[in-house]
């Protein structure tokens, strides 16, 4: 994966080490902020930039959401499993790692525990640095990586997640997000009450754009954009409160028809409205949701309009994953920024805007 | 209609701007465009819906002495709006040359004007510093009603408040406490003490709503521990 963002990303770090060899890094990992346990292991070795495995394993639900306590039962089941995986694909030991990059926040404080305990043994047992990593950072750097991007619009929409930001000053400045519920939360909690949920994607398709194709019409449904911001918890009650009185399959065809676009004209609204104020051209989409082709082709056509490419991030990498914390991490490793493993709290609450990205431009 | 041709002006988010001359005056054509991403039936109704409440709110509030550009023509069904033109530039591009005691007056003339807005129950929706003009004349224009509306609830004229410090501190974080102390200070010509302090209240509470804050969860524990 040698590619021209990569490098003078490289380019970058080098001209800034601090006391770090760049030579060869080889940097592990670790995510399970919410319902996925993964491992990435990534390496620069001189001036090539791989990544050499990214393994995961992902919790579902057999009924209602994800359950904080389940879903970490379940990572403490996967952890070793996966790891051993991650290492023995790779071809890579643990001793032979640089450093030990793990997701502290945001997220689920249980799940988030599981992987920061991991983390921190094995900082501490092999005598590794330890770097902290912010989970919608990660996001968005993978993203910028995999496509090759120096300055996007960021549009991050996950289950737990929906912001819009925009790298400024060296950190990421987040100028529109959700008051209240994340997009995910709203199809996925929709969908789960009508009873059209667990499973919440079938064949890449989620249950909400399945259910969308039985209706036709347009109902109107509580549209709440408040400047760049979003708020999505009322367009979720009045949604519901029609479902339960939908007599056919035809009419909660219509609802969640009405809903779906709704909710992602409101996210392309406000995007679109972020993208002329900052002037970008490039426009980012990452996160959960960024599967969706609706949403896709809706943000693609708008960005069309203002002469900016779009871009998104494959599947596998969109979604929680581990190469984006190792990825993240690498970059921070390379600026200095570690953490000692006795003071590496996990932090459910951990804004993208609270987080140092020395290697991002000045201005 | 237009008698002085349109020479585009900018290319919003929403609608095109253009300049003219209409009836002899210097005017603004603001024009909603239809949306490839919006479902057609929905595209309709909210281009008209949002260009009938502008010229409404924008009508409704220069009768009471808010400087908004006064509306000239409206077409609804086709999301046109003809308005008198400000010759100015947006506080988002022309803040940083001026000394602080020129921001706390403009800040101080925005405030007067807000709180007029808000206690006769309308709300901006979208006051950020883009949405200020400062005309050549030296008055603060306030422009951009599209998102706005009628409410008595203090929660939007909190977000009001909350959007435009949001802006001050994304474009100027310098010059944030100057402008907000001039804020509140004209806020405070027109509004009662306690409504200010309730306002105030309530814009630290939209604003503790954003996503992953610390604050929130510390306020909910102290709370928990006392009562």
């Amino acid at each position: 994966m040698e590619n021209a963002a990569t490098l003078s990303l490289l380019e970058n770090i080098v001209s800034s080490t601090h006391g770090v060899d760049l030579s060869k890094l080889t940097v592990l990992g670790i995510e399970s902020t919410s319902h996925t346990f993964g491992v990435g292991i990534v390496r620069v070795s001189s001036g090539v930039f791989e990544i050499l495995v990214n393994e995961f394993s992902r919790y579902v639900p057999e009924k209602g959401g994800i359950h904080p306590r389940d879903a970490s039962n379940y990572h403490v089941e996967e952890a070793p499993k996966v790891l051993h995986r991650a290492l023995s694909k790779a071809g890579v030991k643990l001793s032979e790692v640089s450093a030990i990059a793990i997701a502290l926040g945001p997220g689920l404080g249980p799940c988030l525990r599981v992987g920061a305990t991991i983390a921190r043994f094995l900082a501490s047992y092999y005598s590794k640095p330890l770097i902290p990593v912010n989970h919608a950072m990660a996001h968005i750097e993978i993203g910028k990586l995999l496509n090759n991007l120096k300055d996007p619009l960021v549009i991050y929409v996950s289950g737990g997640n929906t912001l819009i930001a925009i790298q400024r000053k060296k950190r990421y400045r987040i100028v529109g997000e959700t008051l209240d519920i994340s997009l995910g939360n709203l199809l996925d909690t929709f969908a789960r009450e009508v009873g059209l949920a667990p499973p919440y994607v079938v064949n890449g398709v989620h249950q909400v754009d399945a259910c969308a194709n039985w209706g036709e019409d347009f109902i109107d449904l509580p549209y709440t954009v408040k400047g760049n911001d979003l708020s999505f918890s009322g367009l979720l009650t009045a949604a519901l409160k029609k479902a339960r009185k939908a007599k056919s399959r035809k009419e909660l065809g219509s609802i969640c028809l009405s809903l779906r676009e709704t909710a992602f004209n409101m996210l392309v609204e406000v995007s679109e409205r972020a993208l002329v104020l900052a002037e970008k051209n490039e426009v980012l989409l990452t996160g959960g949701v960024a599967a969706n082709q609706f949403l896709n082709d809706k943000l693609k056509s708008m960005a069309l309009i203002h002469g900016a490419k779009f871009y998104t991030v494959p599947a596998d990498y969109a979604g929680d994953n581990g190469a984006m914390i190792a990825w993240n991490g690498l970059l921070h490793y390379a600026h200095g920024v570690v953490v000692k493993p006795e003071e590496a709290f996990v932090r459910q609450r951990w804004r993208l805007d609270e987080v140092d990205a020395p290697w991002l431009p000045e201005d | 209609m237009a008698s002085g041709g349109l020479a585009e002006l900018s290319q919003g988010a929403e609608a095109k701007i253009y300049k003219t001359i209409f009836l002899g005056i210097p005017a603004v054509v603001k024009l909603r465009i239809s949306k490839p991403y919006r479902h057609p039936d929905y595209d309709r109704v909210f281009k008209h819906r949002r260009t009938l409440t502008e010229a409404k709110v924008m009508t409704y509030l220069r009768s009471l002495g808010v400087r908004a550009p006064s509306v000239l023509y409206i077409d609804p069904d086709a999301g046109l709006i003809v308005m008198e033109y400000v010759d100015g530039c947006r506080l988002s591009e022309c803040l940083s040359e001026m000394p602080e005691e020129r921001v706390a007056e403009i800040a101080l003339d925005i405030g007067r004007q807000a709180s007029i807005m808000h206690v006769n129950s309308v709300y901006h929706g979208d006051l950020t510093l883009a949405n200020a003009l400062l005309s050549f004349k030296n008055e603060v224009y306030i422009i951009d009603f599209g998102l706005s509306g009628y409410s008595r609830d203090v929660e939007e004229y909190a977000i009001d408040v909350h959007l435009l410090d949001r802006s001050v501190e994304l474009l100027y974080p310098e010059l944030r406490n100057a402008f907000m102390d001039g804020f509140w200070k004209g806020y405070s010509i027109n509004a009662s003490t306690s409504f200010v302090e309730k306002l105030k209240d309530k814009v630290r509470d939209v604003r503790l709503r954003g996503r992953y804050i610390e604050e929130r969860l510390r306020r909910r524990v102290s709370k928990d521990r006392y009562v």
